[in-house]
């Protein structure tokens, strides 16, 4: 065993190292805040199922099968109230936009025309303002009887 | 990731004989994801020939295919993993980097996976026992949202033994892998299938045997698996191998099952490594 050899392995597995660390981003919490009193003005009804319509449910839509779903996890269905708040976290880190970061891994570049349909098309984007809707949105809701 | 452990075990095992540089090598040029790597030692160690001082360079493939049923997808994935390795006494280094074919609930994509680099070191050895120390750097190269990498680093420091005497080699092998990132413990890879380790910190481990059966014919089982040290789940996952080939040229075939923790429901590998 020589110093030399030694060097040469440390210095090769801490230069791979090194070049590993240097990307990645994780989706992250928006920190996004209810306003406190709630104002009540960001519901289901008149904001979040218009905006799961709009940009999820061509996928994330509990009536489709595995093969319908063009990549999106079981159990990750937004066509329902219900089914937004079982993972409300996961929402807000990869399509909310709010005071810590501004998520935009949701929705994907392409998109089927159709619900369960071939990806035919460009996904439509929310816009910033969306997306700080939804994020406040989700705040919100978390904490509103149900 | 998959199998990580067993590429150090099988160099470690190697030395110590007069044909130790040959099989270190055999098993450096092996792709960490087959989990085969061990299986190059093996070859190469039952021949006494070509041994050499100095620095050697070994290359090698393995084309794998899966299946899996998950909480969150169904489907199956295909790929081939290219490798390099160098080995020069007791120290050793080596990278993979695997292509993929995923198709998980509809949804068809390539890609490549997480880069591998590993450093070895065998730390103490005799004729039929060897111990040694490895780190495993995973680096965040495949798509965390199409499900093909961690989306962070991964780093795995570990500890193995083996023992060999007449036809029959035992090793095991432990170690603890963590994500070197900012919300590192706050959520887990399980639905991912492509991702190993699947949880944030975790406890790795593997055990295995093989029996020579014939000339240049081994075969073999083990088991692997991770415990995770907070959120996440179980991982087992048991194979069978059988191995052949000659010291330069070495090829093995290796069926595994997915027994707990949903990494897949049965997966194939075929390897082939050059030593030179």
């Amino acid at each position: 065993m020589r110093v030399s050899d030694l060097r040469l392995v440390l210095g090769l597995v801490v230069s791979l190292g090194l070049v590993a660390c240097t990307s990645s981003a994780l989706p992250e919490p928006t920190q996004a805040v209810c306003p406190d009193p709630d104002p009540g003005t960001l519901t289901w009804d008149s904001f979040g199922q218009k905006f799961m319509a709009d940009y999820c449910t061509a996928c994330h839509d509990s009536s489709l099968s595995h093969a319908q779903r063009n990549g999106a996890p079981l159990y990750h269905d937004y066509n329902t109230l219900t089914g937004v708040l079982e993972i409300p976290d996961h929402i807000d880190e990869y399509a909310g936009a709010g005071p810590a970061s501004e998520n935009t891994e949701m929705p994907p570049s392409r998109c089927p025309t159709v619900m369960g349909g071939p990806l035919n098309r460009d996904c439509p984007k929310p816009t910033t303002a969306e997306r700080t809707n939804l994020a406040v949105w989700i705040a919100c809701e978390v904490k509103r009887p149900h | 990731m998959r199998g990580l452990h067993r590429q150090e075990v099988a160099a470690g095992r190697a030395l110590g004989s007069p044909r130790s540089i040959v099989a270190t090598l055999a098993v450096m040029c092996a792709p960490l994801s087959s989990g085969i790597a061990r299986a190059e030692h093996d070859m190469a160690a039952m021949s006494a020939h070509h041994a050499h001082e100095g620095s050697e360079l070994s290359a090698g493939v393995a084309v794998e295919a899966a299946q899996f049923d998950t909480m969150a997808y169904v489907g199956s994935y295909q790929g081939i993993t290219p490798s390099i390795g160098w080995m020069r006494g007791r120290f050793g280094a080596g990278a993979t980097l695997g292509l993929y074919h995923l198709n998980k609930n509809g949804l068809s994509l390539y890609g490549i996976g997480d880069a591998m680099f590993t450093g070895h070191a065998t730390v103490w050895a005799t004729e039929t026992v060897q111990t040694g120390l490895a780190l495993h750097l995973m680096a965040p190269t495949g798509s965390e949202l199409d499900g093909l990498g961690m989306g962070h680093v991964m780093a795995t420091p570990s500890a193995w033994a083996s023992w060999r005497r007449d036809r029959l080699s035992l090793w095991a092998s432990a170690g603890y892998s963590w994500a070197l990132t900012g919300g590192a413990g706050q959520h887990n890879h399980g639905p991912s299938p492509l991702v190993d380790p699947m949880n944030m910190q975790e406890v790795t481990w593997s055990a295995g045997g093989d029996l020579d059966v014939a000339h240049g014919i081994r075969v073999g089982a083990h088991a692997q698996g991770g415990i995770p040290t907070g959120v996440g789940s179980d991982r087992v996952i048991g194979a069978g191998r059988v191995a052949w080939g000659t010291p330069r040229v070495s090829t093995a075939f290796e069926l595994q099952l997915g027994l707990a923790g949903d990494p897949f429901t049965i997966r194939g590998v075929v390897e082939t490594a050059l030593r030179f």
